[in-house]
């Protein structure tokens, strides 16, 4: 499988100095299912930072999609983003954006999509994810799961080739986890071969994923336990 | 003493410092706003619409009130003194004086202010707090171009235009006393006005506006983007955000009219 996601010697320190990464070496591959399970604190939202090109590390490279992060510009980033899906932990919604306009949004400012068919496919991929509110309110209020979906339909509007998911179980039941989990895989499938990366802080929501991979963050690496059910 | 002149010092170079980022950041955005249009361009200019509908649009009734009372008060006040120096036809060059050359520009300035840089700061400052900045740079969008940028010229469009509104609004406030008293004749009254209003008049106001606008919101912006982890930032970058855009605008306000007049 090709890598659409390689990490060569690399090394990261914090402000002060402290050793947070030392000598990470991966590689992950089109159509695979990898989770990452580490606690907080441990350096995944760095790692995620890398991948989207937000942070870069003090030594080694990060190639993703074939580009090396670090030499890219802010045009040629924008450009790397529009191929992740990045579902983050806490959703960060647009709260100033309606529900379906925060779906279209990427639509709208990435692609040349009449205003109409952009609005359509934000609407069929809210519905794909199960949301049953109204499109047309403001996310605010909105509960836990109904943001997730929202979150989960906005990051899919670009077809991205990987897919991200951070800790994208925190704060639901087990039900409900197994329904967006379910949702993604399904995703993940049906789209052909992608990468999809899910991290979390229960070990146990591999379940859920039925990962090819298995990653951790111990003593500043990333390690694997190799394959799992 | 050494203390007290490293403080002020200290304080000097700060705020420079911060001058210095407004500046960049309305250079930033005017650049992102204007270069790259093609991607992105209908949802920035959506953004920049509706800035101006909150900034510009909502605030005319209020703006109209004060500049119906202040053309009343000026005018009132040149009634009162003119009369009896035997000067009726100065009345108009006094609206220009005061209306056109400062209270226009400034008046916008303010309620601009009020109203809308400290709904920008906090609004901004919320949306930091919440990751969305964060999420719109992992959609590929700079937020700078997406967020900033239009509320920076949406905000100089609103004073633009709120300034033209109060000035027209004083002058036919100023006229309407001014017919009601008998005192001054329509003829006179706007002979008056024509004969004081020049180009330049025009100009600088224009010209106050537009700046007044670009640095409030420009300042407003750059407190709103200043909060870091805590919601509890939002009222203090708010307030920040008015007294920074206040004393900004006072000072512009003095640095143009002596460019201009002196």
């Amino acid at each position: 499988m090709p890598a659409l996601v390689e990490l060569t010697n690399v090394y990261a320190y914090s402000g002060d100095g402290r050793l947070l990464f030392e000598d990470v070496n991966l590689s992950l591959g089109n159509g695979e299912k990898v989770f990452l399970a580490a606690p907080l604190g441990s350096g995944k939202s760095l790692f995620l930072n890398w991948l989207a090109g937000v942070e870069r590390p003090d030594k080694g490279t990060v190639r993703v999609l074939g580009h090396d992060i670090s030499v890219l510009d802010a045009g040629a980033l924008n450009a790397l983003r529009c191929r992740l899906g990045l579902i983050i932990k806490d959703n960060a919604l647009i709260s100033n954006l309606k529900v379906i306009e925060n779906c279209a949004l990427p639509l709208l400012y990435h692609t040349d999509m009449p205003h109409d068919e952009a609005m359509k496919k934000a609407r069929s991929l809210l519905d794909s994810t199960g949301f049953t509110g109204d499109p047309w309110e403001l996310p605010g209020p909105l509960p836990n799961y109904a943001k997730k979906q929202i979150a989960i339909a906005r990051s899919l509007a670009l077809d991205p080739e990987i897919i991200i998911c951070e800790n994208l179980g925190d704060g639901l039941t087990s039900g409900e986890r197994a329904r967006l989990f379910e949702l993604i895989l399904g995703y993940h499938a049906g789209a052909g071969s992608r990468l999809l990366l899910v991290t979390s802080t229960d070990k146990f929501d591999a379940a859920f994923v039925k990962p090819d991979r298995v990653l951790r963050i111990e003593n500043n690496r990333i390690t694997e336990d190799g394959a799992s059910a | 003493m050494i203390n007290l002149f490293g403080y002020i010092g200290r304080a000097a170079l700060a705020r420079a410092r911060e001058v210095s980022s407004v500046w960049s950041l309305i250079i930033y955005a005017l650049s992102a706003a204007f270069t790259g249009m093609k991607r992105g361009r209908r949802v920035v200019v959506d953004v920049f619409f509706r800035q101006v509908y909150f900034t510009g649009y909502e605030a005319v009734p209020i703006i109209s009130w004060i500049a119906l009372i202040l053309g009343f008060v000026v005018v009132a006040q040149a009634l009162s003194i003119l009369p009896g120096l035997g000067g009726e036809s100065l009345v108009g060059k006094i609206l220009v004086w005061v209306v056109i050359r400062e209270a226009g520009p400034v008046f916008a300035a303010v309620i601009v202010i009020a109203r809308s840089g400290t709904a920008i700061a906090a609004e901004l400052g919320s949306m930091k707090i919440g990751r969305e900045l964060t999420a719109l740079e992992l959609m590929g969008i700079d937020p700078v171009r997406y967020l900033v940028a239009p509320r920076i010229i949406g905000t100089a469009v609103s004073v633009m235009v709120l300034t033209f509104c109060f000035e027209a609004v004083s002058i036919v406030g100023g006229f309407v006393l001014a017919g009601f008293g008998g005192s001054v004749t329509f003829h006179a009254y706007f002979a008056s006005l024509l004969e004081a209003m020049g180009l330049l008049d025009i100009a600088v106001s224009l010209l106050k506006s537009a700046v007044f606008g670009l640095i409030i919101g420009a300042v407003c912006s750059y407190q709103g983007l200043l909060v870091r982890k805590s919601i509890t930032q939002i009222p203090q970058v708010t307030t920040r955000a008015v007294m920074r855009s206040l004393t900004s605008v006072f000072f512009l306000d003095a640095v143009i009219t002596s460019i201009f007049y002196m």
